[in-house]
């Protein structure tokens, strides 16, 4: 590939602003568009959440008055562009089946991830992460099923199979353990910045989607699953914002915010299948090459250093969204039973662990086991959909 | 805590149980799933199958609106504040429903005109099924104690078991549904079931 994003001019950012009309986007169709497109909603949604969260905490340890009105800038151009991709999803759908589509984007995304991750460390992380929103898509999927009576594969697919991945109950570490080591700046691969990044963001925005949607059911078991998944996620956006280097600048970490919207913006592009929402992924990066170039010249004159020594010099592989049946069924049978210890990753249930669970159980069986017991009392059976053969860990299989 | 609030909690955690499930709320949202379903199904078939599952979409469609103009709009005009503002907009929502649902009818399965004309319908009425449950059902669940919602979800049971045809336009509320035809003769037992279950009493 030979797009360079330092190379590319975008749309003046005074011209930037859109109207009422241009933000009124038309909804997708549930039942008729590609499940990997609402997964690319859902993620930009958390990438463009995550940079005006960023640009709030900046201009929050920004002093001069003339640098905060430059961030409030573009960040009211953010706010608009989070606005145009998350209102693509359709009201008819009800929030189990948004959360159901959450959950599908944190298996296939970080799976993707974890697969093309050049670090081993890091790739770890990924892979130990995936297999607990594998095992929530089978809880919530579970759950749909028995408060609205409808299968989850009608959401995703067959593309993405659904069955019990680590048990949710084990998701339950001490906070402790939940600090991984970070990455060096200096000699990382600038794609592992870039993933790191875009996992957080996704992970920050199932965090916040969970806790505020869950106290919105009105059943006793749905309340009670959100608030354990949406507790997890707090979990995982620990786990994942521990990897990214501290020693990263405010400006550095601006630019690499801005240079990944533009990375995942032109993927985007380069793969989606439903015409209205290309054109809306070629506008907003034609609006993100602009954001980054401001960056660029504020980690010029901030840091007195030049961008292009912690970026790469083009675009990695367009980050994409397909089955990763094959490769999180190997993770099944290989890494279904980890926990952390430290920084680490061990197979035994460790003291501080087993304390932590004792302290949250307090002798009771979880929300995520009551809700399979629940659904077995209606329906004599659990839901899963494995469309390449029996669970490949045996004492898993129904 | 008083013993009232505690007695508030209890019933809460009865009637917005799944699992406990025979109050009408969870019926109707069980019957929204399988209507979904089974538009899913219709648009996916083919031929004489596509024919099948149509022909058990307008059925369930029929009972299913049948029940919630009967049972569950006439008792939300009074269960809370504004109920009879919302019952009519879900009325008026039924119908555009119904004029898709007509239009469609008269269409044969294999025509190209079919499946955007489905779409349509379906469209029409998921906004109608999630609007009940937003501004109509989560009402009923706070205002109405769990015998009541037990006793319209044996109602709606008795409604489902007379198996109406199709439901026909300019038929929303109770009154007018004494006054057509033959399809409104299968929507009159319907409706019977439902007067026999409840008692006689308002619906």
């Amino acid at each position: 590939m030979t797009f360079n994003p330092l190379e590319q001019r975008g749309i003046p950012l005074d011209r930037q602003v859109r109207s009422w009309r241009e933000l009124d986007v038309a909804p997708i169709d549930p039942d008729a568009t590609d499940p990997y497109t609402r997964c690319r909603v859902i993620t930009m949604n958390g990438i463009e959440v995550e940079a005006i969260l960023f640009s709030h905490q900046l201009a929050r340890h920004t002093a001069d008055p003339e640098i905060k009105r430059s961030l409030a800038e573009v960040r009211y151009v953010e706010a608009q562009q989070q606005k145009a991709v998350n209102w693509l999803l359709p009201g008819v759908s009800s929030v189990l089946e948004t959360t159901i589509a959450y959950e599908q984007v944190a298996v296939d995304l970080t799976a993707w991830i974890a697969r093309m991750e050049p670090d081993p460390y890091l790739r770890q992380a990924y892979e130990f992460g995936v297999l607990e929103d594998f095992d929530h898509l089978y809880r919530y999927a579970n759950l749909y099923e028995m408060i609205e009576h409808r299968k989850a594969e009608s959401i995703v697919d067959g593309l993405t199979e659904v069955m019990p991945g680590r048990p949710t109950r084990m998701h339950h570490r001490h906070p402790y353990d939940n600090v991984r080591d970070p990455y060096d700046r200096t000699r990382v691969d600038p794609l592992s910045k870039l993933h790191a990044l875009t996992v957080m963001s996704a992970e920050q925005q199932t965090m916040n989607f969970y806790m505020n949607t869950g106290p919105t059911y009105m059943e006793p078991i749905a309340r009670q699953l959100y608030q354990e998944i949406g507790l997890i996620e707090e979990e995982h956006v620990t786990h994942y914002e521990s990897l990214v280097d501290p020693g990263e600048t405010w400006w550095e970490q601006l630019v690499n915010h801005e240079y990944n919207e533009c990375y995942l913006y032109y993927s985007f592009m380069e793969q989606e299948s439903h015409p209205k929402v290309k054109a809306l992924w070629e506008l907003h990066l034609n609006m993100e090459l602009e954001h980054l170039r401001i960056a660029c010249d504020l980690m010029r004159r901030h840091d007195g250093r030049e961008p292009e020594e912690v970026l790469a010099p083009q675009l990695p592989n367009v980050l994409t969204f397909e089955p990763n049946k094959a490769y999180l069924r190997e993770l099944l049978a290989t890494q279904i039973d980890l926990t952390t210890l430290g920084a680490g990753y061990v197979r035994e249930a460790h003291e501080r662990f087993e304390e932590m669970q004792r302290r949250l159980n307090d002798g009771e069986r979880p929300p995520s086991d009551r809700v399979m017991d629940q659904h077995r009392q209606v329906f004599g059976r659990d839901y899963r959909l494995e469309t390449e053969g029996p669970h490949p860990v045996a004492s898993e299989r129904a | 805590m008083g013993a009232a609030e505690d007695e508030a909690v209890d019933e809460h955690a009865r009637t917005g149980d799944p699992v406990a499930g025979d109050d009408v709320v969870a019926l109707l949202m069980r019957q929204h799933g399988e209507i979904h379903t089974l538009f899913d199904e219709v648009r996916a078939a083919e031929g004489e199958a596509r024919a099948e599952a149509f022909r058990r979409l307008v059925r369930l469609l029929a009972v299913h609106e049948t029940a919630e103009e009967e049972v569950v709009h006439p008792h939300a005009r009074t269960a809370f504040d504004g109920g009879g503002e919302v019952a009519d907009d879900r009325l008026a929502e039924e119908k555009a429903a119904k004029e898709k649902l007509t239009a469609l009818e008269d269409m044969d399965v294999s025509d190209p005109a079919f499946v955007p004309a489905l779409l349509s319908l379906r469209n029409a009425v998921l906004v109608h099924a999630r609007a009940e449950e937003r501004y109509e059902f989560a009402l009923l669940r706070r205002t109405t104690s769990p015998a009541r919602l037990a006793l319209m979800a044996k109602a709606v049971r008795a409604a489902e078991a007379t198996a109406p045809t199709h439901p026909h336009p300019g038929v929303e509320s109770a009154a007018a549904n004494l006054a057509v035809g033959p399809v409104a003769a299968v929507m009159d037992r319907a409706r019977d079931a439902i007067r026999r279950t409840m008692g006689g009493g308002d619906g």
